[in-house]
């Protein structure tokens, strides 16, 4: 019996003193060409530095609707250990606390940050502190199906697209016998790059909402009318897509502003409308302008085993984002493997790194997520015709306050 | 003991099991929500003083003087530069009420925590909850534990000024208004059919009921086919109607036809479902009374209104109450093809606060008024229509 009883123990001990630090780490699954990426990274880092260090990272996607989870789970304390952060809800989890700030690491294990685009390390500051390293990032491109332009004899679009001529064509193409040429969200932001384009902002400098203002009001007008008064544009389910990247391959729509994300997608769905797409830079106005698209990997504040999560990070942001690059088609937040990424069709999207804005609205609460709804709802009123453009904006000045308020 | 309490004792052990799970998983939820309905609960702020953090770390970050040095720092130079609040606030990374900043000016101990800094006495992770405790003079408690701000009846003020509010209350009603009299009358049409001498009823009676076993997210898939603007209505309705001008409709975007479509679908699918109550209730019905009204020389129509539907009316009104609670809280459909705000219905809206927006105590406060109106729905339809015959 004894020597039963010592077995055991001896058992529980080796176990013990051997057993890896398990860190979960958890983000949205993507196309199943990105979580194979992450897989493959997850397995990269296991079999390498988590084997000498101890470490078992354990990937747990988030299915479905991710800020819910991700929320309900934290504030339940069984969040996982590492996660992405969109840039988008990015303040409001820095401003609850729940993020870790990494700028102690950073500084111990001298981990130079200079080599990510400043615009991207920035964007997950807050007060001065980072939360965050950018896992990868996106921007919008402008994308054409070529076969279709052929066959209704309409030029090509170019990198030197404005507003007018780009409607030009598309115009064209409706003249020659296709209904819909373009398919466009009902989505603000999608509409932002319009907007600052036309030389209009988001917030004024004590971060009100200036989409009342002339020119960001000109360029929701434009982006409605593309739909309302032109018609030679519509949104998503009404060509019967359940978004701008599907109907863009499956040939429903000619025309559409979508980001890198839509390569993997296509490639691997519909080869055949993939060879026939063309990238081009987004349209202009007084200047160029595009959306950027960033997820963080941050650290939960409650996880026990910081250092081990730290040493994920690492991982992840410098030979995992390798791994990301190669395999899943997004654009690497790091300047020197972006200069190695030689993927013709990505330099477009990359292009935009330069003029981009990050997809934030500054507000001073930092909360945003009840506007954003508002806001859409009011642009699928307008798609709709339901509002004019003067009254939702008015909708937008009377209750800007209300939707951000706590 | 006694005998009888004895058999007390065995029946209460033997039922505990469930005893407890409906204290635990609907009592307790339930008081909770009236709890968080008069305060500002928000779900992420609930753990705010489980965390650990390193004392040296958030003391170098503010003060501007690394551990090591700290020792050639007078204390009075140092404590003249010290917020406690900021401290706090900023570097140990807590959210702080107004009261709470208050008491931590008055009652934060900097010198102790400073004379221990430069002895370099602090342990290297705490607890933000065992910190606070230690280094309060008094009024630690306080940092204890989270507790919401209780704010009254500010909760259910908010709401009349909250235009989604009505929005999304009005369609509830608008909502069970139109479903729950379809949806009954329907049934029992669907129930006497089924109850009726003709061939392959029980094969009608499964396909009737067969909506109500399938999960309500793939009915919405299917529905989400059906409603697409390419989709398979449009066509049915161009092949026949097309000629006369007829346009397709986007059946779950175009936000003055949304609800409706969305009402369609829950009619079909629950039709089926109360079916089987008025199945039961039709086959309590004794056929003598058929007989004697046939004998007196009633016409169908007359057997129907006269006597099966008067009879039937304890069914009718546990339908027309479980259809009206149902309505009123309809969720699933909404969610998954609903987009836009001006179609969703009060218990999404309550969703969206609570896991979206991140305001459970708003959100708490909108579920007690949906419980109140259910309430009174339900005792308005007991009393206008009386169970007994």
């Amino acid at each position: 019996m004894k020597k039963v009883f010592s077995t055991i123990l001896l058992v529980l001990l080796t176990v013990g003193l051997f057993a890896a630090t398990k860190v979960t780490i958890s983000g949205w699954p993507g196309n199943p060409v990105e979580e194979g990426a992450i897989k493959q990274a997850v397995d990269a880092f296991n079999s390498t530095i988590g084997k000498q260090k101890g470490i078992e990272v354990v990937w747990e996607p988030i299915a479905g609707d991710y800020k819910q989870m991700l929320m309900t789970k934290l504030s339940g304390g069984t969040g996982p250990d590492i996660f992405y952060v969109d840039v988008y809800v990015f303040e409001e989890l820095a401003r609850a606390n729940v993020l870790l700030p990494l700028d102690t690491y950073i500084k111990r294990d001298g981990y130079d940050v200079s080599d990510f685009y400043p615009t991207l390390v920035d964007a997950f500051k807050y007060q001065g502190r980072t939360y965050g390293l950018p896992k990868d990032f996106s921007t919008l491109a402008l994308v054409f199906n070529k076969a279709v332009f052929d066959k209704y004899k309409v030029p090509y679009l170019t990198n030197n697209e404005t507003w007018d001529s780009l409607l030009k064509k598309l115009q064209q193409l409706k003249a020659a016998g296709l209904d819909t040429p373009m398919v466009l969200a009902p989505d603000f932001n999608r509409v932002i790059p319009t907007i600052i384009s036309y030389g209009g902002r988001l917030t004024k400098p004590d971060l009100s909402t200036a989409l009342g203002e002339p020119n960001a009001k000109k360029a929701i007008q434009f982006y409605v009318e593309l739909v309302t008064k032109y018609k030679v544009a519509n949104e998503p389910s009404a060509l019967g897509a359940g978004w701008i990247g599907e109907a863009l391959a499956t040939g429903k729509a000619a025309v559409g502003m979508e980001g890198p994300w839509l390569i993997g997608f296509a490639k691997e769905s519909y080869p055949e409308t993939f060879k026939n797409l063309g990238f081009v830079e987004m349209p202009k106005g007084i200047k160029k302008s595009t959306m950027i698209y960033t997820v963080s990997w941050s650290i939960n504040r409650g996880t026990p085993n910081k250092d081990a999560a730290w040493e994920v990070v690492k991982f992840l942001t410098s030979d995992g984002q390798k791994i990301f690059v190669d395999g899943a088609g997004v654009l690497a937040s790091r300047k020197s493997l972006a200069a190695k990424d030689a993927d013709p069709i990505k330099q477009v999207f990359y292009k935009g790194a330069e003029y981009g804005t990050p997809w934030k609205v500054p507000t001073k609460t930092g909360l945003f997520a009840t506007a954003n709804d508002q806001i859409n709802s009011l642009l699928a009123d307008l798609f709709h015709s339901k509002i004019t453009v003067d009254q939702a904006i008015q909708t937008i000045e009377a209750n800007y306050n209300t939707w951000i308020s706590k | 003991m006694k005998h009888k309490t004895k058999e007390a004792i065995v029946g209460y052990v033997f039922s505990l099991p469930i005893i407890i799970t409906v204290i635990v998983f609907t009592i307790y939820p339930i008081i909770a929500a009236f709890y968080y309905s008069v305060t500002d609960y928000q779900p992420l702020e609930a753990r705010k003083f489980t965390y650990t953090f390193n004392p040296y770390e958030s003391l170098e970050f503010n003060t501007g003087i690394l551990r090591e040095e700290a020792k050639d720092y007078p204390l009075d130079q140092m404590i003249q530069s010290f917020d406690p609040v900021t401290f706090v606030e900023i570097d140990v990374g807590v959210n702080l009420s107004d009261e709470d900043k208050e008491s931590i000016r008055k009652n934060f101990d900097s010198l102790n925590l400073l004379s221990d800094y430069r002895d370099r006495k602090l342990p290297t992770e705490i607890k933000i909850s065992d910190f606070l405790m230690k280094y309060m003079k008094s009024d630690g408690e306080r940092f204890a534990k989270y507790r919401p701000k209780f704010v009254g009846l500010e909760n259910f003020k908010q709401m009349f000024k909250d235009m989604y509010f009505y929005t999304s209350l009005s369609n509830a009603f608008l909502y069970s208004i139109v479903v729950v009299p379809i949806q009954t009358l329907l049934a029992i049409i669907l129930a006497v059919a089924a109850n009726s001498k003709i061939r392959g009823k029980n094969f009608f009676k499964s396909v009737f009921f067969l909506p109500a076993v399938t999960s309500s997210a793939a009915l919405s898939m299917i529905f989400w086919l059906i409603y697409s603007k390419p989709g398979i209505l449009n066509q049915v309705l161009m092949s026949l109607f097309g000629r006369f001008g007829f346009q397709p409709i986007d059946y779950l975007n175009e936000p003055g036809i949304a609800l409706f479509a969305i009402m369609l679908m829950n009619i079909w699918s629950t039709a089926g479902y109360f079916m089987i109550t008025f199945l039961a209730g039709l086959q309590d019905i004794p056929s003598s009374i058929y007989e004697a009204a046939m004998i007196d020389g009633a016409t169908g129509w007359q057997t129907f209104w006269k006597i099966t539907m008067p009879l039937l009316r304890p069914q009718i009104v546990f339908v027309s109450i479980m259809g009206t609670i149902g309505c009123m809280q309809v969720f699933d459909q909404i969610y998954f093809l609903i987009k836009n705000l001006r179609n969703i219905t009060i218990s999404f809206y309550i969703y969206k606060n609570a896991f979206e927006y991140g305001k459970m105590g708003y959100a708490s406060s909108l579920a007690v008024v949906l419980f109140a109106i259910i309430l009174a729905l339900s005792l308005i339809q007991r009393k206008v229509v009386k169970e007994e015959y």
